[in-house]
């Protein structure tokens, strides 16, 4: 798992971002199967992308992020495993 | 006769693309194996050519069983020869997401020989933020016609009409066919390059759906608002839908008024009041409520608020092997398990959708009411606690009914621990689509061929069952004593299976008709013990069944063996069709059957042992 990671120093987890927060698509963890890492890409989640987190909502829901025009919601099973580096606010 | 097939990722306004396209006449299929429709209509300005509708994918590179099969179907498709070419629809609004799965397209129907079309669809939101987008240039990239439409407005659609009628598309170039040869790897980096230089700039949409967002995914107002919109989704089942259900049974009645007294033969009048009549209403009253959800539930997915109704549920589904979208599925099966499986439809995960197959049937459907009803006012004291705050009947019933959604729960829990998968699961991944107007049109229709399907589709099964019973309860005396029919002998027969809950055999054919429908176990127990009309009145039976010396355990195991049961033909034949899997439904009847009749023999003799 890569949550509790130093969030301030280098990579974390796309799972550890809070809502307004953003970040740089570093690469996915061995624990992400690949057919996964492939939907991902898919979607638009690149190594090199930009994504932001727009909504945390309470008691560990899902959270919803933003890659370009689009929204999608993902829990921790999927996100936990995208190692992202942190951006500073816009 | 040619076809066009039709392509696109969820979400880009496929639906409403084809609607606009072929109007009102259209056909709605299953795939062999799964739940997933595809549609196929004539085109409305060009009879001629017949669209086919796939059902949205992300990929041709599938994770799912659901994806497996609509990717081999669509392969299948560009393999046939009357099949001219293939219109891939994006959503130019968010390109990054769509191009891949464009470039794959050309790429697969490339090596089939088979043209593409590229529709770059909400052309209108671009228009409405004063966004142009160099369309001309990525059809040079893509070497395939790109065409600007609007499904919502219908702009671009005569244009795409005109050419179709011209036979102007464009014939596949040397470059879409060099495209056959290209790894995926190279196809998704191509993609993200043109997504970047071609794909609109700045917010769209972003602003206004974040703002909704706060609201409905804040942990108290988003909360709320999720328990009102849930509370209107069940009075929607339970209520708005019992005036069309008293109509259809009014008219049934009415029917049966002027037919069945024209029948001169005593047998067959007999056999169209009760087989016929009665049998055919008893699934026909559920045709308003399949309608009245199914509209809702498309109201609530096309303004794009069920998914985050998912989001809101998921974290805790989870926790027993299902999914956020489980949760409308078994909500409705607290109205009635047929819709509730219907409902399930909209459930990605060929698993998850399973586990909400076996928890919908044990959700306190509407049609065990009165069976509760009837047992607690027979069993229960009306007594209170607390100082007059608890009634013992209300809390009785409280406890049954959260008692069956307990089991639901643990069932998938434990089945999605133990159970070996022999499919690949897809993860929580959800796109959150913009909130827009639903389009109405559409949803209507939708609800109107769900309903028909129920009809055709069920009701063959649901009568043969009703003749079978009527056959039973008729002979050999003619209908005039039950106790001495081929059902009473039957439950006779039955009686050792009844006896150690200390039921004697009235209860067993009770039981035995109940298989029709559970509420169907009072109008049988008040013809056992010759009281007309039980229905409507279930004093006179509640006197009766206390008069005849049942005990109280007896009552709780009779209780707990209805809360478990899946003894609901409708719902069985619904779930077979629905699973496409007869040996899903039959398990289930069996594993429930076996489950209710085990507690109940537990809870009778728990009873005995505490001397009630």
């Amino acid at each position: 798992m890569l949550e509790g990671t130093d969030v301030k120093n280098s990579s974390t987890s796309l799972w550890s971002l809070r809502a307004g927060e953003r970040c740089r698509i570093e690469s996915f963890d061995d624990k992400l199967a690949e057919r996964y890492r492939i939907r991902m890409m898919e979607l638009g989640f690149h190594p090199g992308e930009t994504v932001s987190c727009v909504q945390s909502p309470a008691l560990g829901a899902p959270k919803v992020y933003r890659v370009s025009n689009t929204m999608f919601s993902l829990d921790d099973e999927v996100a936990a495993h995208i190692v992202v580096s942190l951006l500073p606010h816009e | 006769m040619s076809k066009i097939v039709l392509i696109g990722s969820p979400n880009s306004g496929k639906s409403l693309l084809f609607n606009r396209l072929t109007g009102l006449h259209q056909k709605v299929a299953n795939f062999p194996g799964i739940t997933v429709d595809v549609s196929s209509g004539s085109l409305q300005s060009l009879p001629e050519i017949t669209l086919v509708d796939f059902p949205g994918t992300y990929s041709l590179q599938p994770i799912s069983g659901d994806e497996q099969v609509a990717v081999k179907f669509f392969t299948q498709a560009l393999d046939d020869p009357n099949v001219t070419q293939v219109l891939c629809l994006i959503d130019v609004t968010r390109l990054e997401k769509s191009l891949y799965f464009t470039l794959q397209v050309i790429r697969e129907s490339a090596r089939h020989g088979k043209h593409v079309t590229v529709l770059a669809n909400m052309m209108d939101v671009l228009e409405k933020h004063h966004i142009q987008v160099d369309l001309a240039g990525l059809s040079a990239q893509i070497k395939a016609p790109v065409l600007p439409v609007s499904a919502r407005t219908g702009s671009g659609i005569d244009a795409l009409l005109a050419r179709l009628k011209a036979n102007q598309l464009q014939p596949r170039s040397k470059a879409a066919a060099a495209l056959t040869d290209t790894p995926d790897e190279l196809l998704r980096g191509t993609a993200l390059q043109l997504a970047r230089r071609f794909g609109p700039k700045g917010d769209i949409l972003i602003k206004s759906q974040a703002r909704l967002d706060d609201f409905f995914l804040h942990t108290t107002l988003g909360g709320l608002a999720f328990f009102g919109i849930m509370y209107l989704l069940f009075q929607s089942i339970f209520t708005w839908a019992a005036p069309a259900m008293d109509a259809v049974e009014a008219l049934l009645g009415a029917l049966s008024n002027i037919v069945v007294p024209a029948i001169p033969n005593q047998m067959a009048r007999d056999f169209t009041a009760d087989a016929i009549f009665s049998g055919i209403g008893a699934f026909l009253v559920f045709v308003p409520q399949i309608f009245v959800l199914t509209f809702i539930i498309g109201i609530l997915e096309d303004s794009g608020y069920m998914a985050r109704a998912a989001l809101i549920c998921h974290k805790p589904l989870r926790l027993f092997g299902l999914t956020g979208k489980s949760f409308i599925p078994m909500l409705s099966g607290v109205a009635c398990a047929i819709p509730g499986i219907y409902a399930a439809r909209s459930i990605d995960s060929p698993k998850k959708r399973l586990l909400t197959y076996m928890a919908i049937p044990l959700m306190p459907c509407s049609a065990r009411l009165p069976v509760y009803t009837l047992l607690i006012a027979a069993f229960i004291p009306q007594t209170t606690a607390l100082g007059g705050l608890v009634g013992m009947q209300g809390l009785a019933m409280f406890l049954i009914y959260f008692f069956g959604m307990a089991c639901g729960l643990l069932v998938t829990g434990l089945v999605s621990r133990f159970r070996e998968d022999h499919f690949t699961d897809l993860p929580f991944v959800l796109e959150m689509p913009p909130y827009r107007m639903p389009a109405w049109q559409p949803l209507l229709r939708n609800a109107w061929n769900r309903s028909k399907h129920f009809v055709t589709k069920a009701g063959k099964i649901i009568f043969g069952v009703t003749v079978i019973i009527w056959v039973l309860g008729y002979f050999p005396n003619g209908g005039a004593d039950l106790n001495a029919s081929w059902l009473g002998h039957l439950g006779h027969v039955v009686e050792p299976i009844f006896a150690p809950l200390g039921l004697d055999w009235r209860y067993g054919v009770a039981v035995l008709t109940s298989f029709l429908a559970r509420e169907v176990f009072v109008g049988t127990l008040g013809t056992m013990f010759g009281i007309e009309g039980a229905e409507e009145n279930m004093v006179p039976l509640v006197a009766q069944i206390q008069a005849s010396g049942l005990s109280v355990g007896s009552g709780l195991a009779l209780l707990v063996f209805f809360a478990i049961a899946l003894m609901c033909v409708s719902t069985l034949a619904i779930l077979s069709r629905e699973a496409q899997s007869t040996k899903l439904a039959v398990n289930l009847f069996a594993a429930y059957g076996v489950l209710a009749y085990g507690l109940a023999i537990l809870v009778y003799n728990l009873a005995g042992l505490v001397g009630v």
